[in-house]
């Protein structure tokens, strides 16, 4: 656990801290112009709420979904090799059955069009 | 004094109030959403010091990695502008806050107290590979039910997701 | 991490040499691409600054730190700053999981006892589960950096980028879960050490058992990096440079470092589940052991040698690997966004479940 939290906040201060020190080394003159949103030089033009897809909304929540059964393969797998001989055929059928539900809904969410224009 | 373990774990603690006090107390949704990714990786490393590696492996792929990320896409497709104040303000919401609150540390005292003198008795020193072993072998055996049914849980929201983003009017609404 | 203070020192010192390591690779990659892709070009690279263009980098770094530093108007500072420091933290500490090499051991001398040096940052026992889980974080640097950019391009494409990475991370997993399956054990020393040995003649490595999962593997690891043909949220002449429009200078070096950090794990993951890791084949490392203990006295500097020889060969795997991250860069043109998505949900995802589904099936029939 240590290492981890150590190997983190070296990376956090290897990182802030050369940003830091760069920002004292170039120059520094600040502008109007380059404070402004870069949009390939032209004037920007704000536009209040614009109509947002709710595709990533659904990518997010069927990417929550499907990692949720990635997790509970894990354990499968681990233990799937070692007990082949005694519980395999079992082992296969439960997750099999796991599976099928998860295939019929990607199946479902495939027909309802929800994977479209993405 | 303190061992090492002791040391690391207030200082995980320490942090994760400090996460839960931003989430609650920013004024951008966004700021939250970032406390919030911290108190789960947080959370994750308290799960490593107990020695539940794969649930703290499943903390950070589920909660950091997935949902927060769900989070964090909606709150920033949403365009929200930041609130003037982060708390409201009045007596009668006052009390109810100072009531609910007294009401969770109420029982947060009860529960540490009941359970402080076997609490450290518990976690055993077995290593990561063989606790994620017992732990699959519990899931397929005890709890398989429990592990089926997840399935259809999870084939419940999907269809729900689905169906909640065809609502008339939406930009993905059945014509 | 250990009671005594030598082994305190030794992780410390591990920790700081793979991420320096992982820093100094950066300007030896970013060398090869220019390079390689100008070959590929058929022009020349870089090939005035230094011998054959080598210091080209430095003198970018020199110049990328001379640049000025700006924060757009209406940017939220803190989260601007953040996200180049953010994006380094996955490729650092998946990095520093991986085993390099065969461990050294160091008999005893004096009153200090025989001890193990793991050429490993520091030992994951669930490895697998580890990196996989530092690297689903990947997805807020780029939202950090969308949104800190107060840019409304910026965060569409930060947020194309995201919803990028989060698709072609279910295939990831999934085909790393058929190396799982194939091994039974999510560390990545043990899966190393089981490929050891031949079998019908050929090297017993992971891709004799998961062809079409190394397929499915490598190719998400192109999208999981943010690399050609994936690369629409940078793409140049898109969304202008997609969530990193606003970063210029030192911050832009950083999160290029974390890209190619990612690249750097992903090589190596894709060597250690497929390849052999540092194996060498038709050889074992307790083979070339005993080679170099005939030659050579003291049984510890027989143990460093052999480790240095495959931590040689584990190096040659992964730099073919880059550079095959490098070739399929210049060669392939760019998918659109649609087309990625749909590859990522309609192919990958049912191709790498049926993988699953035929390795388990297979693996019950041929031992059940």
């Amino acid at each position: 656990m240590l290492p981890v939290l150590i190997l983190g906040a070296l990376v956090i201060l290897f990182g802030g801290g050369l940003i830091f020190l760069v920002s004292f080394l170039g120059p520094s003159k600040p502008s109007a112009e380059k404070s402004m949103p870069y949009e390939c030089g032209l004037v920007g033009v704000e536009k209040r709420d614009t109509k947002v897809s709710v595709k990533y909304y659904l990518v997010a929540i069927l990417f929550i979904l499907f990692d949720i059964e990635v997790i509970f393969m894990y354990p499968w797998a681990i233990i799937y090799k070692s007990n082949l001989a005694e519980a395999g055929t079992f082992l296969f059928i439960e997750m099999m059955f796991f599976m099928a539900i998860l295939i019929f809904g990607l199946f479902y969410i495939w027909k309802a069009g929800a994977l479209d224009w993405e | 004094m303190f061992s090492s373990y002791d040391i690391v774990f207030y200082l995980l603690a320490l942090f994760a109030l400090f996460s839960a006090f931003g989430v609650v107390t920013s004024a951008s949704p966004i700021y939250s959403a970032f406390f919030l990714v911290l108190a789960m990786m947080d959370i994750a490393c308290l799960f490593v010091m107990l020695g539940a590696f794969f649930i703290a492996g499943v903390q950070l792929i589920v909660y950091a990695g997935a949902v927060v990320v769900l989070f964090v896409m909606v709150l920033m497709l949403f365009n929200l502008h930041q609130e003037t104040e982060a708390f409201s303000r009045g007596t009668i919401s006052g009390m109810a806050k100072l009531g609910v609150t007294g009401l969770l540390c109420g029982i947060l005292a009860t529960t540490l107290f009941h359970f402080a003198s076997t609490a450290k008795t518990i976690a055993a020193e077995i290593g990561p590979e063989e606790s994620t072993e017992k732990l699959a072998k519990l899931l397929f055996s005890d709890y398989l039910f429990g592990f089926e049914a997840i399935s259809i849980l999870i084939l419940v929201v999907a269809v729900g997701a689905v169906a909640l983003s065809q609502l008339k009017g939406g930009t993905h609404a059945k014509s | 991490m250990g009671g005594d203070a030598f082994e305190v020192t030794v992780n410390l010192v591990k920790m700081a040499v793979i991420f320096l390591m992982m820093v100094q690779m950066v300007p030896i990659l970013v060398w090869a691409e220019r390079r390689g892709s100008a070959f590929i070009q058929n022009r020349f690279g870089p090939n005035r600054v230094g011998p054959l263009g080598l210091t080209q980098l430095l003198a970018d770094a020199v110049k990328f730190i001379m640049k000025e530093e700006f924060v757009p108007g209406k940017a939220t500072a803190l989260l601007f700053y953040a996200a180049p420091v953010v994006a380094l933290i996955p490729a650092a500490l998946s990095l520093a999981a991986i085993p390099y090499s065969v461990p050294v051991h160091v008999e005893a001398f004096g009153e200090y006892g025989p001890y193990v040096f793991n050429i490993q940052g520091y030992e994951a026992g669930l490895g697998i589960l580890f990196i996989l889980s530092v690297s689903s974080l990947g997805a807020y640097s780029i939202l950090m950096a969308g949104y800190g950019s107060a840019n409304k391009y910026s965060l569409m494409g930060a947020l194309r980028a995201s919803a990028q990475m989060v698709s072609y991370e279910l295939a990831l997993s999934l085909s790393v879960i058929g190396v799982v399956l194939i091994y039974g054990t999510l560390n990545l020393s043990e899966i190393i050490k089981l490929q050891e040995g031949v079998k019908f003649g050929l090297p017993n490595w992971g891709i004799l058992y998961q062809p079409l999962g190394f397929v499915l593997f490598f190719s998400c690891a192109f999208a999981e990096c943010n690399r050609l043909p994936f690369d629409l949220s940078e793409a140049e002449g898109e969304l202008v440079a997609g969530f990193h429009t606003e970063y210029g200078g030192f911050k832009m070096l950083l999160f290029f470092m974390g890209e190619y950090g990612h690249m750097m794990v992903a090589s190596c993951l894709a060597t250690i589940f497929y390849f052999g890791g540092y194996n060498i084949p038709y050889c074992t490392p307790t083979e070339v052991l005993q080679i170099l203990e005939t030659k050579f006295a003291s049984s510890t500097v027989a143990s460093l040698l052999t480790s240095l020889v495959f931590l040689i060969s584990f190096l040659i795997k992964v730099g073919f690997f880059l550079w095959l991250f490098i070739w399929v860069r210049w060669t392939l043109p760019r998918f659109r966004y649609d087309q990625l998505m749909n590859l990522g949900w309609k192919k990958m995802l049912p191709w790498s479940l049926f993988n699953l589904i035929l390795t388990a099936a297979a693996m019950l029939i041929l031992k059940g």
